[in-house]
């Protein structure tokens, strides 16, 4: 007996340090996938300049104030690490909402674009690219109008959702689906109007994704708002895995999902909103990502959001470190080579049977 | 604790489910609801576990009105046994007791160590230690049923609500579950479909049809030829073995 107790205690032991293990060093393997992309790039540039430059930077050392401006000084501070950063705050955001959608829709086959945000998205950026509108708003009216048509979107498929009763996932999914297809028949519409072959191809870039328009701005928004959000899910932890056994559970267990629901969903919109501004429509990162930290660690959010969000954000710095070194001269657009990669590993998932999916046994 | 409903109803559109239905169960009472199927004994259950809202009538636990509480609080006065426990994703048995804990943690509170003492002892408690790493998804329906049993017996309640909580079992867990609920000391309303399971283990019992009280007592009280007649539409004869234990023979 006392045998046994022992080594019970044993197991939950070991269990709680793989998981604080595995945490450390997706953490460990993040800073390094940080240090190692910036060392990737168009320009030829040695380890030695790169880290100089990150070394004056971050510590202002005297004897390498050579790197405080010019050529060098330009391409790694203002092109390269913004942009890692960027991918960083993308990659987490996408990975951390494709969690929450899931859970919310009660859907494994749930993305973060599930509440039609994508193609909101493409519908600002055509009007923007197509039609001039937001001219006004000057160097990134397409990210803003893009931004924009985003949140409308998904503040439109909630609404309808909750309209003639409480929002349950099936009304969720539905809604998001008729506001895709009508935001995607509006910006085929235009962009069949207006003829324009070298916008649609600017339309169809876009859609894409690209993580080239990277700046300390964009950064600034990004990372800190992912972060927040990334943090204020895991306190949420609990509701998450209620969700999944769904509203009459729930009750029984002493939460009444509904409000959560839409709170979650208000927050997760926003963070995508600004991902699609960020880098444009980035498919499958959001839906890999969730399931295969599902497949190595469980179900239980406690786990599955943080090392989600750190998975989740050295997968996209490496697909763009990929996307810029794949094509000579030319760049690769990111939303091409994550389906590349992530389409098989998802093909690859649905085959595998220990993974319930649908509990199918 | 006690749970009295009063005079229940409720429709579905034009048909009425319920019509106005008053049980009471004592505290550390065995009440047991029996009836033909759609005779409204799960509809009554969900208005008293809360997830459907009675046209009209209240519910009571303890003579506290059930929507003038919290859910949080209600889920740690009663805790629920139901059928719907089909689970779209893969957790653990452990995790899915774990949550049975859930209406007693706050936002940011941490499950500690007694929380999985709990679950443990739960798990203990209805055999199914063994299986605390096992996938919920790949356990059979009895299992799962145990399964989800620890999870109502993690949320520690004075009261427990069942429906049909035999479903699924073999006569082995039918007859477990059944002595190990009545061994809690709580108050118990369970829906039964069995009715010498009923007779065996029921202090009350509570008939219901077409949404209507047919009647309520003792086992012995209520199930007779007649009553048994009148709302299955079949014949039967009780008889009493040499224990002195009632069984229902059907003819």
């Amino acid at each position: 007996m006392k045998e046994e107790n022992l080594q019970e205690k044993r197991s939950k032991i070991l269990r709680k340090t793989s998981y604080i293990a595995v945490f450390l060093g997706l953490l460990a393997f993040l800073i390094f996938s940080i240090l190692a992309a910036i060392t990737f790039g168009n320009a030829d540039l040695s380890l030695k300049d790169v880290y100089s430059v990150i070394a004056y930077k971050l510590f202002h050392i005297k004897r390498l104030s050579e790197y405080a401006e010019g050529a060098i000084h330009d391409v790694v501070w203002l092109i390269r690490l913004p942009r890692v950063l960027l991918a960083l705050g993308v990659g987490m955001a996408l990975s951390v909402c494709g969690v929450v959608m899931q859970a919310i829709v009660q859907n494994p086959l749930a993305d973060p674009y599930v509440l039609g945000i994508s193609s909101g998205a493409s519908l600002g950026a055509t009007l923007a690219i197509m039609l001039g509108v937001g001219g006004f708003l000057g160097g990134n009216s397409v990210g803003v109008t893009a931004f924009v048509g985003a949140l409308v979107t998904s503040f439109a498929v909630i609404f309808i959702a909750n309209m003639g009763g409480k929002a349950t996932s099936a009304k969720l999914i539905l809604a998001g689906m008729a506001v895709s297809a009508v935001c995607l028949a509006f910006s085929n519409f235009v962009i069949y109007i207006t003829n324009d072959k070298s916008a649609a191809t600017e339309v169809m870039k876009w859609s894409m994704g690209s993580l080239a328009g990277a700046s300390w701005n964009r950064v600034a928004v990004m990372l800190p708002i992912t972060l927040i959000a990334t943090g204020l899910f895991w306190t949420q932890y609990r509701n998450l895995n209620l969700m999944l056994l769904g509203d009459e559970v729930s009750i029984t267990l002493g939460t009444d999902l509904h409000r959560l629901r839409t709170s979650y969903l208000i927050l997760a919109s926003v963070m995508i909103g600004f991902a699609v501004y960020c880098a444009g429509v980035i498919g499958f990162v959001g839906l890999v990502i969730p399931h295969v930290v599902r497949i190595l660690f469980g179900t239980d959010h406690r786990k599955l959001l943080p090392l989600s969000a750190l998975l989740g954000a050295s997968f996209l710095i490496w697909c763009d470190v990929a996307c810029r070194i794949v094509l000579k001269n030319s760049e690769m657009p990111i939303g091409v080579l994550v389906s590349i990669i992530g389409a098989p590993c998802f093909i690859y998932l649905l085959i595998r049977k220990s993974y319930g999916f649908g509990g199918g046994k | 604790m006690k749970i009295t409903t009063e005079d229940i109803r409720v429709a579905f559109h034009a048909r009425e489910i319920l019509k106005g239905v008053s049980i009471e169960s004592e505290n550390k009472e065995l009440v047991g609801i029996i009836g033909p199927n759609g005779s409204g004994k799960s509809t009554l259950l969900k208005c008293i576990y809360r997830i459907l809202k009675p046209d009209a009538g209240s519910v009571y636990l303890d003579g506290e009105e059930l929507h003038s509480m919290s859910v949080k609080d209600s889920a740690r006065k009663m805790a629920v046994v139901a059928q719907h426990n089909y689970y779209n994703f893969d957790f653990t048995v452990r995790e899915v007791v774990l949550m049975g804990r859930a209406p007693h943690k706050k936002t940011l509170e941490r499950d500690n160590a007694r929380d999985y003492q709990i679950v443990e002892e739960s798990l203990k408690t209805v055999q199914m230690e063994q299986f605390a790493e096992r996938t919920f998804s790949t356990l059979s329906g009895g299992e799962q049923q145990r399964v989800i049993l620890a999870r109502a017996l993690a949320q520690q309640t004075p009261a427990l609500i069942l429906d049909e909580p035999t479903n699924h079992l073999d006569i082995t867990h039918q007859i477990m579950l059944m002595e190990l609920v009545k061994k809690l000391n709580v108050t118990v309303i369970s829906a039964i479909h069995d009715l010498n399971i009923a007779a065996a283990y029921c202090d009350k019992i509570y008939v219901l049809k077409e949404g209507n009280l047919e009647g309520y007592g003792t086992p012995q009280e209520v199930l007779t030829p007649e009553l048994i007649r009148r709302i299955y539409r079949v014949e039967s004869e009780i008889v009493y073995d040499s224990h002195g234990k009632m069984h229902i023979l059907f003819l």
